[in-house]
C-alpha cells in the first residue's frame, strides 16, 4: 500500500457560514414579503415590487447560497485549495450591498442611478467570484463530472450578471432596440437553466449518492444531460439573434430532453441506494427534483400554446420552478450540510474523547417534517390559487409557505447555536 | 477467462476446480490445501507468481486451467514468458558476498509446514535488522512475492538454490535515500497488530465518528485500516490534531483503503 501523506483542503468555516446565514435571512424576508404583499402577485410580472422580491429570492437566497456552499464544496469535492480566501471574504460584502441597492432601487423603482449602481456591484462580485474559482479549478488534478457542469455554470453566470447589467441601464437609459421583455426572457433562461441547474446538476452527482450511500452507478445518463443542456441552451441564446421560430422550439426541445437525462440519472442514483428509507432532508429533495420533471413538462407546454392569454401563468410558473424546484432542494440539502459543518467545526476534535452530539440531535426533526408538508402545500397552492385568480388563496398559501420557512430558520438557527 | 494477473485466492474462489489442477501440475501447490495458509498466501501471490514458485511453465497452468474450465485462454504470449524467467535467471546469478557475523537467517520452512503465515515473523526481523545487516531467509520454493514487498522498504535481493532449498538474502541498497523511503512508503505489513474498519455504508458524519473514536487504539504497534466509499479529506486535518496521519490508496471507483498511523 502506498501513497503520501493526505493533506487537507479544510476551507474556512467563518466565510461560509456569512454567505449562509444571510441566504437565510434573504429567504425569510422574501416570504414575509410576499405574504405582506399577496395582492400584487397578479398579473404581469413586470411590476417593482415583484421584480424586488424576485431578486432577493435569486440573488440574495440561492445566489447567495449556491456561493457559500461553493466555497465549502469545491475544495472538498475537487481536492484543492480555494485560491483566496480574502477574496470570497472581499466578494460577500460587495455582492450583498449590491443585492441590497438592486432590490430597493426595484422596490421603490429609482430605475436610474441606484439600480445602476447595485447591477454593478453585483457584477464585480461576480467577476471576483470568477477569478476565485477558475484559478481555483486551473489547479485540479482530478478532473470529474460535477468540475464539468461547475466550469459550465461560471460561464453561464458570467453572462446573467452582465445581461442583468445591460438591463438595468436599458431600464433608466433606454438603448436596447426591441423589446426589453424579451430580453429579460432570455436573462430567465440563462439564470436559471444555466447558472443555478449547472450548478445544482454537478453538486448533485456529488452531495445525493454521498447522503444516500449509492455506489457504483452508471454516469452516462449525467454526461448526456449535460451536453444536451448546454448545447439546447447556447443554441437558445443564439436564437436571440435569428429569431427563427423552428430553431427556438428545436433547442427548447434540446434543453428539456437534457433535464430528463439528469432526472434519469438522478433517478438510478436513488435506486441504487443503500439507506432506503429518506430522512426529511432526502424527502426535500426528492420532491423537488420530481418538481422539476413538472416544471419542464410545463415549459414544453408553453412552447405550443401562447401563454401570455392565460392570465398569471407566469407567475404560478415562477413561483413553481422558484420555490418546488430550486428552495425545496437548498432546503433539503441545508438540512444535510448545515448540522454537518457545525457538527465538524464544534465537535469533531472532541469525538472519540467524550461524548459529541450526533446530528440528528442539533436540529427538531418532527418540525424539519412538518415544515416539509407545510411548504409542499405551498408549492402546490400558490399556482393554483394564482391561475384561479383567488386572492385569499393566495394569502393562504403564502401564509403555508411562510410557517415552514420559520420552521426551516428556527432548525437553522437551532443547529449554529448548538 | 483465466489470465496470469489473477490472484489464487481469486482463483479458487471462482473455479474452485482450480485446487486440483494445480496439485496435478505439481506437488509444490500442496500447501494450498490447508486452508489457513491459503487464506494467508493465496491473496497475495498472482497466478504467474505461483507458477514461478512451483517452477512449472506458466503457458502450461493458463492452458490447463482454462481448459477445465471452458474459458478460451490464449492471452499468454511467449515472449513475455521468456522475459520473465530470463529476469529471474539475472537475480540468480547476481552473486553478492557478505560478513557472515552480518547475516540473520530465518528459516520459514518449519512456520510453513506446521500451516502458519510466515509474513508476520519475517516483518519483525525486517523491523529488528540493522542498516549493515543482511536477512537470510530460507525456503523449500522462491518467496517472489516477497521481493516486491521489502523492495518497496528499499531492499534488494539476491537468490541462491541449492537443490531444493533455497538461500535469499536481503539487504538494504546503500545508494537509495532511506528517510524518502519510510516517509513515501507504509506498510500495514509494517505493524503488528491491524484494525480493519469498513465505513463505506455509514453516511456522513458518522464514518469520521467511528474512525476518530477508533483512534485511541492505535499506537506504535497498531495500525488503522479504513475502507471507505470516497475519500475523507474533512478527516485529515483532525488526524493531524491528534498526531496521527493517514495514507490513502484509490482501490477502484467508490473505493478507497486508508491506512492511519501514529505520527
Amino acid at each position: 500500500m502506498q501513497g503520501l501523506v493526505s493533506t487537507a483542503y479544510a476551507p474556512p468555516f467563518r466565510i461560509v457560514l456569512k454567505y449562509f446565514i444571510t441566504a437565510i435571512t434573504a429567504f425569510l424576508l422574501a416570504n414575509i414579503l410576499l405574504a405582506f404583499n399577496y395582492d400584487t402577485f397578479q398579473g404581469h410580472h413586470f411590476q417593482p415590487k415583484l421584480l424586488s422580491i424576485t431578486h432577493i429570492i435569486s440573488l440574495g437566497w440561492i445566489t447567495m447560497i449556491i456561493f457559500g456552499s461553493l466555497f465549502q464544496l469545491i475544495p472538498v469535492v475537487l481536492q484543492v485549495k480555494l485560491f483566496s480566501e480574502a477574496l470570497a471574504e472581499i466578494q460577500f460584502w460587495i455582492f450583498t450591498f449590491g443585492v441590497i441597492a438592486l432590490t430597493y432601487s426595484f422596490w421603490f423603482f429609482t430605475i436610474d442611478m441606484p439600480l445602476v449602481l447595485g447591477a454593478s456591484l453585483i457584477n464585480l462580485a461576480v467577476i471576483i467570484f470568477l477569478i476565485n474559482t477558475i484559478v481555483t479549478l486551473t489547479k485540479v488534478k482530478e478532473w470529474n463530472i460535477t468540475a464539468t457542469f461547475l466550469s459550465a455554470s461560471l460561464f453561464y453566470l458570467l453572462i446573467t450578471a452582465a445581461a442583468g447589467l445591460l438591463l438595468a441601464i436599458n431600464l433608466g437609459y433606454p438603448y436596447i432596440e426591441g423589446n426589453h421583455l424579451e430580453y429579460i426572457s432570455y436573462h430567465v433562461i440563462v439564470a436559471v437553466g444555466g447558472w443555478v441547474s449547472m450548478v445544482i446538476m454537478g453538486v448533485t452527482f456529488k452531495l445525493i449518492p454521498m447522503f444516500t450511500l449509492s455506489h457504483n452507478f452508471s454516469k452516462t445518463s449525467g454526461k448526456i444531460a449535460f451536453v444536451l443542456t448546454n448545447a439546447g441552451l447556447l443554441g437558445l441564446n443564439y436564437e436571440l439573434h435569428s429569431k427563427n421560430q423552428f430553431f427556438f422550439l428545436l433547442f427548447s426541445i434540446i434543453t428539456a430532453l437534457g433535464f430528463f437525462f439528469f432526472l434519469y440519472q438522478v433517478y438510478i442514483i436513488f435506486k441504487k441506494r443503500i439507506r432506503k428509507k429518506l430522512d426529511a432532508a432526502l424527502k426535500f429533495s426528492a420532491t423537488s427534483y420530481i418538481f422539476l420533471g413538472v416544471s419542464v413538462l410545463f415549459t414544453l407546454f408553453f412552447l405550443f400554446v401562447d401563454y401570455t392569454t392565460i392570465r398569471n401563468i407566469t407567475l404560478a410558473y415562477g413561483y413553481f420552478i422558484f420555490f418546488g424546484f430550486i428552495s425545496m432542494l437548498i432546503v433539503g440539502q441545508m438540512y444535510k450540510i448545515l448540522p454537518f459543518l457545525t457538527w465538524y467545526h464544534k465537535y469533531s476534535s472532541k469525538a472519540g474523547i467524550e461524548k459529541v452530539p450526533m446530528l440528528k440531535e442539533m436540529y427538531n426533526e418532527k418540525l424539519s417534517y412538518i415544515s416539509f408538508f407545510f411548504i409542499i402545500t405551498a408549492v402546490i397552492g400558490v399556482p393554483v390559487s394564482t391561475l384561479a385568480d383567488n386572492n385569499s388563496l393566495v394569502l393562504l398559501f403564502f401564509s403555508s409557505m411562510l410557517a415552514g420557512v420559520l420552521m426551516f430558520v428556527f432548525n437553522m438557527i437551532k443547529i449554529l447555536l448548538k | 477467462m483465466i489470465t496470469k494477473e489473477i490472484k489464487i485466492s481469486r482463483l479458487l474462489e471462482e473455479y474452485p476446480d482450480s485446487l486440483n489442477v494445480l496439485l496435478n501440475i505439481s506437488p509444490h501447490f500442496s500447501k494450498l490445501q490447508n486452508k489457513l495458509l491459503r487464506k494467508a498466501l493465496a491473496g497475495r501471490v498472482t497466478l504467474e507468481q505461483a507458477a514461478s514458485i512451483a517452477g512449472v511453465d506458466l503457458n502450461i497452468l493458463l492452458n490447463e486451467l482454462n481448459k477445465l474450465n471452458g474459458t478460451s485462454g490464449n492471452s499468454v504470449s511467449e515472449t513475455n514468458i521468456n522475459n520473465n524467467s530470463k529476469e529471474e535467471t539475472e537475480t540468480v546469478s547476481k552473486e553478492v558476498s557478505f560478513d557472515e557475523d552480518k547475516i540473520v537467517r530465518l528459516d520459514v520452512r518449519p512456520i510453513l509446514n506446521s500451516g502458519k503465515d510466515p509474513l508476520k515473523d519475517i516483518m519483525q526481523k525486517v523491523k529488528q535488522l540493522k542498516d549493515d545487516e543482511v536477512l537470510l531467509i530460507i525456503n523449500s520454493f522462491e518467496p517472489i512475492p516477497l521481493y516486491s514487498v521489502l523492495g518497496k522498504k528499499g531492499f534488494s535481493h539476491f537468490t541462491k538454490k541449492e537443490e531444493q532449498t533455497f538461500f535469499v538474502y536481503f539487504y538494504k541498497n546503500k545508494e537509495e535515500d532511506k528517510s524518502e523511503f519510510s516517509q513515501a512508503v507504509i506498510d500495514e505489513n509494517d505493524f503488528e497488530n491491524i484494525i480493519e474498519l469498513d465505513v463505506s455504508q455509514l453516511q456522513p458524519p458518522e464514518p469520521m465518528m467511528k474512525i476518530l473514536e477508533t483512534l485511541n487504539q492505535v499506537d506504535e504497534k497498531t495500525c488503522l485500516l479504513i475502507y471507505h466509499h470516497r475519500e475523507p479529506h474533512l478527516l485529515y486535518p483532525k488526524l493531524e490534531e491528534r498526531g496521527y496521519q493517514a495514507f490513502c490508496n484509490k482501490l477502484g471507483e467508490d473505493h478507497y483503503k486508508i491506512l492511519i498511523t501514529k505520527k
